[in-house]
């Protein structure tokens, strides 16, 4: 848990709700950034930092569910707790369905809204692990010769070495020769970690 | 005693008797000056008569010469006299000729006692004595003074003025006065001068007997004044009859008549008027046990409008509260004028008061009715209101939970964080008296309540309000501008009821404005101030009035699904009630605007309110 060098930003209208929020958080050690409309936030922000976000959802202009879209759309991860005066079903239900980590209603429990901004920032590690995985991953595939990049993705697709020389119209030596230098290329041992490493890169679909 | 004795002095007590009638009427009415000018032709007569007398007893010439000389002193007080009745009475004559008579008179008497012995002889050289009415009498011989033409001209002169006279009041319309008095004066006067002429030339022998015509222009005058006298007793009928209807008038109407008579501060009440305030009937009372009857908290009131009245000379109306005896209530209507004595000053005032305690207990009830109605519209709207007002008490709630879960923590911490602990309890306070201030403000909302009349500032209105409703407006993504006149003039009324009216006035705006895009729901509440007038005016751009204005004001039209259709049509009488005005209008370009908003379209309804903390009551 990197708590130390991560920030968690609240988005609330109204300032009592927010430096209350803030006292709680910065309490517990949490760097804290507080905004009182989206336009400020959105205007500060950078993905570089590691965070995550409670946010109210009612507020005027652009509110909490109109801002999560607005930032998914952005293709900026940014874990989500929600915390709302009085939200229903409905509401609660497409905040989950488009990604918020939790839905909380006001008053809210300490231990609760902890409990979601802790799971936020553990996912906002998470995403930040992943994205890193892929980059390296993508760097390593980018080293890979076009052959054996067509190798690597009829081996992640399932097939055998001896079909894969009969796709590619060659030897099944040669094959295994490509092979061997994507497993070094990429640095694998086990056939299995390829295979997720291609489902990551989305060779699968990408086909 | 002789016959001829008998005759003048009858003549001259008949005419006595007349000057004493008419200077007694005189002395009761002194601005009437005809009659003391008669009283002064009938003592000018008696007078006559007594030298016309002495003439006819005379034993010497000397004698019949001496009364003839006196003889003109009465003639002089009747002529001028009867000029002057003349111009008073007939209200007629040329003045020169008045004056013409007037300066030949006086001539006349000047040469009287400058000329000869007399006026009409220079001479009285002897005395015929001849039979007159069976009785010996003395008749001047002597040598004629022609002066005595000035006399006569006089005389000639008169009776061309007095027909001159008459004969404008006969043209004006006055044909009893014109033939009676005025004929009686033009003939008798034409006749005793033919005689005298006749006489004193001594062209026939016979006394001078002018008393008669004079006693016969005497009492042609005194006819009519006595007519005078009964067309004034009768006009005194007339008004005692008037008196009569108008007081069974006001009774049939349960009207009271009073008179205020400022200088003795007494008042005279009619019967009705009376018995109203349980007064002894047949008493004037006094202005203080009037004043006693109001009930106290009216009393400044009543004082106020009668001030008023006082200071502006004008007229007096209140409504006010008696107390009577029994501890029970009336309601008294009363109104009145001022009026003013002959040198300007307040003199007294005239009105009548009425019962209008059943008129003002079915207002009360009315009023009271519509408090409910307007309760229980207030009690719907809210309840439009309640999950929006839920959140409005929610938030400082949430507030204050986080604020005391992070003081745990920072008192927990070593060592604890006193510092920031004292910040947040001040926070804690300053919320928890937020909510307490929304919790009162719904109380009031929600309450039944009497209706108050205080100076209210719009601007605080509209501000409440959007306290009241901000998190619903938020809810509706509708945005809010507002434009308040700077300083507007306090309006008289009833806070929770002006509130409960834009109350209304937002949430139509809003329901209308469902249709357009979020971020283009835009609602404006302008305050402006006109003259007298102080509005507020509330303008969204939404779907606009999909009927004629006034038809949203009747009861039971309603958009809404749910809706009663009654909130506009309580809005309208609680503006009515405040004796302003409420109505609706396709917005306009000359309405303030938010700059956002679309130039047209939408609805503006302005509440119109009188400016000025003075109560009509």
């Amino acid at each position: 848990m990197s708590e130390n060098n991560s920030t968690i930003f609240i988005l609330d209208d109204e300032p009592g709700m927010l430096k209350a929020l803030m006292r709680l958080l910065k309490a517990e050690g949490f760097t804290v950034q507080a905004f009182t409309s989206a336009k400020a936030f959105l205007e500060s922000y950078s993905p570089e930092t590691l965070s995550c976000m409670v946010l109210d959802v009612a507020m005027p202009e652009l509110n909490g569910l109109e801002l999560q879209e607005h930032l998914t759309r952005s293709g900026l991860l940014l874990p989500i707790v929600f915390l709302t005066g009085h939200g229903d079903i409905p509401m609660s239900v497409q905040a989950i369905k488009a990604g918020a980590v939790d839905f909380l209603t006001k008053p809210v429990k300490d231990a609760d809204l902890l409990r979601a901004v802790r799971a936020a920032l553990q996912r906002a590690v998470e995403q930040r692990e992943l994205i890193l995985e892929i980059a390296s991953l993508r760097q390593r595939y980018n080293s890979l010769t076009p052959r054996e990049s067509e190798v690597m993705a009829l081996v992640v697709a399932g097939h055998l070495n001896k079909q894969i020389a009969a796709d590619l119209g060659t030897g099944e030596h040669t094959i295994k020769v490509h092979r061997a230098r994507v497993m070094e290329k990429m640095g694998f041992e086990a056939l299995a970690d390829l295979v997720r490493a291609g489902e990551r890169l989305g060779l699968r679909s990408g086909r | 005693m002789n016959w001829i004795v008998i005759i003048w002095s009858m003549t001259a007590a008949a005419s006595l008797t007349l000057a004493a009638i008419h200077f007694l009427v005189w002395w009761q009415r002194r601005t009437a000056w005809a009659y003391v000018v008669f009283t002064v032709t009938c003592v000018g007569v008696a007078a006559f008569a007594g030298c016309e007398l002495s003439m006819m007893l005379a034993e010497s010439p000397e004698q019949f010469a001496v009364a003839l000389r006196w003889l003109h002193i009465p003639t002089w007080v009747i002529v001028v006299s009867l000029v002057g009745f003349v111009r008073l009475h007939f209200r007629a004559g040329r003045a020169w000729l008045a004056w013409s008579v007037f300066a030949l008179r006086s001539s006349a008497m000047l040469l009287n006692f400058l000329v000869g012995q007399n006026l009409n002889y220079r001479e009285v050289t002897g005395l015929r004595h001849i039979q007159f009415l069976g009785e010996t009498i003395s008749l001047g011989v002597g040598i004629s003074n022609p002066w005595m033409l000035v006399g006569q001209l006089s005389l000639l002169l008169f009776v061309i003025f007095t027909l001159d006279a008459t004969i404008t009041v006969w043209r004006r319309g006055d044909r009893p006065l014109a033939v009676v008095t005025g004929g009686s004066i033009v003939f008798f006067a034409l006749t005793g001068m033919a005689q005298a002429v006749l006489v004193l030339w001594q062209v026939v022998d016979m006394p001078l007997t002018q008393s008669f015509f004079f006693l016969g222009i005497v009492v042609a005058m005194g006819y009519e004044m006595s007519r005078e006298t009964l067309r004034a007793a009768k006009l005194s009928d007339d008004l005692r009859e008037s008196e009569t209807r108008m007081t069974l008038a006001a009774e049939a109407a349960g009207f009271g008549v009073w008179i205020w008579n400022l200088a003795g501060n007494r008042v005279w009440g009619s019967e009705q008027a009376l018995r109203l305030f349980e007064f002894p009937l047949n008493a004037e009372v006094s202005f203080d046990e009037v004043t006693q009857r109001v009930h106290p908290d009216d009393r400044e009131r009543v004082a106020t409008a009668r001030d008023r009245a006082m200071r502006s000379g004008g007229n007096y109306a209140t409504e006010y509260r008696i107390l009577l005896a029994d501890g029970s209530e009336r309601w008294i209507a009363s109104r009145g004028r001022l009026y003013m004595s002959g040198n300007g000053k307040p003199d007294r005032m005239i009105g009548a008061v009425v019962d209008i305690t059943d008129r003002k207990m079915a207002e009360l009830e009315l009023a009271q009715h519509r408090n409910e109605l307007s309760h229980l519209s207030r009690v719907t709207t809210l309840s439009e209101l309640s999950s929006s007002l839920a959140h409005e008490l929610n938030q400082p709630l949430a507030i204050i939970l986080t604020n005391a879960q992070a003081a745990q923590r920072l008192l927990a911490q070593e060592p604890p964080d006193i510092a920031e602990t004292r910040d947040i309890l001040a926070d804690i306070v300053s919320e928890d008296e937020r909510a307490g201030e929304v919790i009162r403000r719904l109380r009031a909302l929600l309450k039944p309540g009497q209706t108050q009349r205080l100076p209210l500032s719009v601007n605080e209105i509209v501000e409440d309000v959007l306290r009241i409703a901000r998190s619903d407006l938020i809810g509706r993504g509708v945005t809010v501008h507002t434009a308040l006149v700077e300083r507007p003039p306090q309006v008289l009324g009833d806070r929770i009821q002006l509130q409960q009216v834009l109350l209304n006035l937002i949430l139509n705006a809003c329901d209308a404005m469902t249709g357009n895009p979020p971020t283009q729901r835009h609602l404006t509440i302008a305050t402006t101030h006109h003259n007298s007038k102080v509005r507020i005016s509330v303008s969204d751009n939404g779907c606009g009035l999909l009927v004629e204005p006034e038809r949203i004001f009747r009861p039971f039209y309603t958009t809404k699904q749910d809706g009663l259709g009654l909130g506009l049509p309580i809005c309208r009488s609680i503006a009515t009630a405040h004796q302003g005005r409420l109505w609706a209008q396709a917005r306009s370009t000359g309405d303030v605007q938010p700059a956002a908003a679309p130039p047209t379209g939408g609805t503006t309804l302005h509440l119109e309110l009188l400016a000025g903390a003075e109560s009509k009551q």
